[in-house]
């Protein structure tokens, strides 16, 4: 009954199949690079036009971190169709790690620790997909659900109890971010730095999806099987995509632990994990900029209401509610109600006559 | 020798709790094939009606009897409302049933005001044999796990609801082509599932101290249970839990504490990956 689970994210009944297929024909208008636009416009004026509200100017660049993770999520479950319940992981082990580089080698140069930061997650995402994926037998899609959701809940409960890494405490003060002599700290350059870094991470992202790997992505996630049968080595493919998904992780892992100061257990568990997921599903899962929506949204709010007491004990549960409501009724999220399901799933660059 | 007696009776202690856990779980994934993420807060809502029957003055039996039978009310109701909309997508599945079991936390936890409480044992103290000191509690634990464990055995393969439930397990659309309503069954299918784990976390309760996070603690375990013990039978997640359960409360002896964790589920994990049917082969419920 699990192995013949279909990983296509939706499970469209036939109305909603017609309206996506409205789209098609002459009039069929691309909405997506507008919106991805005006997106970036927003984000670059931001920091002027909070000016000197500093606590906003914060707010917005751990939207930004985070919506790395958001998209980190969005590569595997949107684009390879890999449920991850443990994105989590390779975000807080790559903070771990610059945080432990900063306090035991005192080093922070920002030309070695976020590469470094990108190749923790890249290498530990890989090790999982070998794992998880890799192999003679076809894993089912529960099973890399739980696996990763057991990674990220056992290195949780492993750095609790571990003194080296400050155990449940986390680490505090790490040394900040530097680029030559210049360092880093909360404020308008740390946020044009990770709005850089995001559009980097984003660019090469759009690009993956609406490379010929996409398409052989979007392929999988409609029928698997006979992607297979065609003579597409499937496992690799998503192995692939989750490594990649891994480094964007790392990096953001890293980004987060120097813009608070702070990392600790927390960061790498179920808690965070499921969060990422919330981000996506509520934007708008395969589009890439739903992800980023989705953070905003979330994040923005919390803090809004965070100082209406009567809110705040209750925001978890608003936000369970919110993921059921979506899953259970707008499974596009919010960038679905703008965008057709044609320009979701993408289209797809030429085939080149080299190869 | 009385060293070792009192570990197998531990062992057997935690590997009941396990059980008891498990068995809901392993069900509700056979018949529907969705593994039900509120599970650990049905847990949860079991230890959390006790506690109301306590903290109100009533007797903690009472609280203990109908703790399965509002988790039944409450899995109804659920699978009713939400559940059902999933059974085609597993994927969907696990996000629905986890923002419901956040939903339950959270509530919860606010209701509880972040505090831990703790429960009495309703038979406390410890008997004696051959020299050596056994809680009653845990006695009364195992023998309920074994006597639930032999019911639900008993209603499966010899009733003719449980006949029903056999042949919808095997082919759906066959038990429905015989009359059988298959939507019927799975509801009710759903409700015993909450039942148990309602059962699960108000015996398990007291050995626990009652905080929002009671049910995630098994979680996890319990999903590796399922998976190990292999999806589609009655023994399989009994016996996964078993695994699970003993390597848990075992390998804390041999390996530093930390370190256990992680190794029982790196050994499940690897099982699963090179035998992902579990332990027994599919479709023997």
């Amino acid at each position: 009954m699990l192995s013949e689970a279909g990983s296509e994210m939706t499970v469209a009944s036939p109305s909603e199949k017609r309206r996506g297929v409205a789209g098609r024909g002459r009039s069929f208008r691309r909405v997506l690079p507008y919106i991805e636009a005006g997106a970036l416009v927003v984000a670059l004026v931001l920091p002027f036009v909070l000016g000197d509200r500093t606590d906003l100017v914060t707010l917005a660049t751990n939207v930004l971190i985070l919506s790395m993770l958001a998209i980190s999520f969005d590569l595997c479950w949107g684009l390879a169709g890999i449920m991850s319940f443990g994105q989590a992981l390779f975000f807080g082990v790559a903070g771990y790690a610059i945080a432990l580089v900063g306090r035991d080698l005192d080093f922070s140069d920002a030309w070695a620790t976020l590469p470094l930061a990108m190749l923790v997650g890249l290498l530990l995402s890989g090790l999982f997909a070998a794992f998880l994926l890799l192999g003679r037998k076809t894993p089912s899609i529960i099973f890399v659900a739980f696996g990763t959701l057991t990674g990220s809940y056992a290195a949780e409960r492993l750095v609790s109890g571990w003194q080296y890494v400050g155990a449940g405490n986390g680490l505090s003060s790490v040394k900040l971010l530097k680029l030559g002599a210049y360092e880093f700290v909360e404020g308008d350059t740390f946020y044009f730095l990770a709005l850089g870094l995001l559009l980097l991470v984003y660019l090469a992202a759009r690009y993956f999806k609406q490379s010929q790997l996409g398409l052989v992505l979007a392929g999988m996630r409609q029928n698997e099987e006979r992607l297979a049968f065609l003579g597409y080595r499937v496992q690799l493919f998503k192995a692939v995509l989750f490594s990649f998904a891994g480094l964007v992780a790392g990096l953001g892992g890293a980004l987060y632990s120097y813009h608070q100061g702070f990392i600790g257990p927390g960061n790498m568990g179920p808690g965070l994990s499921t969060t990422a997921v919330i981000y996506c599903l509520l934007g708008g899962s395969g589009t890439l900029i739903g992800p980023i929506f989705g953070t905003a949204t979330v994040e923005v709010l919390s803090y809004a209401l965070s100082d209406i007491d009567a809110i705040r004990h209750i925001w978890p549960v608003v936000l369970g509610l919110v993921l059921l409501l979506v899953v259970m009724f707008q499974p596009r999220g919010i960038v679905g109600l703008f965008v057709s399901d044609r320009e979701r799933i993408g289209s797809y660059g030429r085939r080149r006559s080299s190869g | 020798m009385g060293d070792e007696v009192k570990l197998a009776f531990d062992l057997l202690a935690f590997i009941s709790v396990m059980v008891l856990i498990v068995l809901g779980l392993g069900i509700i994934a056979s018949m529907m094939g969705i593994f039900n993420f509120a599970h650990g807060e049905f847990v949860l809502l079991g230890a959390y009606t006790v506690y109301l029957f306590q903290d109100s003055g009533l007797s903690a039996w009472a609280g203990i009897l109908a703790a399965p039978v509002v988790l039944a009310v409450v899995g109804l109701v659920l699978e009713r409302l939400v559940i059902r909309r999933f059974y085609a997508a597993p994927i969907v599945a696990m996000l629905g049933t986890y923002a419901i079991g956040l939903m339950i936390r959270e509530t919860v936890r606010a209701l509880l005001g972040g505090q831990y409480k703790s429960i009495n044992e309703p038979l406390s103290g410890a008997f004696v044999v051959f020299g050596l000191n056994f809680s009653v509690w845990r006695t009364v634990i195992v023998l309920t796990t074994i006597l639930v464990i032999a019911g639900t055995w008993f209603f499966l393969s010899r009733t003719s609801v449980g006949l029903q439930v056999r042949g919808a397990l095997e082919n759906p659309n066959l038990a429905r082509a015989c009359g059988i309503s298959t939507s019927k069954l799975y509801a009710a299918t759903f409700a015993f599932g909450a039942a148990l784990a309602g059962l699960a976390g108000a015996l398990i309760v007291p050995l626990y101290q009652l905080s929002a996070d009671i049910g995630t603690r098994f979680l996890v375990q319990a999903f590796l249970s399922v998976m190990l013990g292999g999806v589609g039978t009655f023994e399989g997640p009994v016996l996964g839990a078993a695994a699970v359960g003993g390597m848990a409360a075992g390998l804390p002896w041999i390996v530093i504490p930390v370190l256990a964790d992680p190794l029982v589920f790196v050994i499940a994990l690897a099982f699963v990956k090179f035998r992902p049917q579990g332990f027994i082969t599919q479709g023997r419920l």
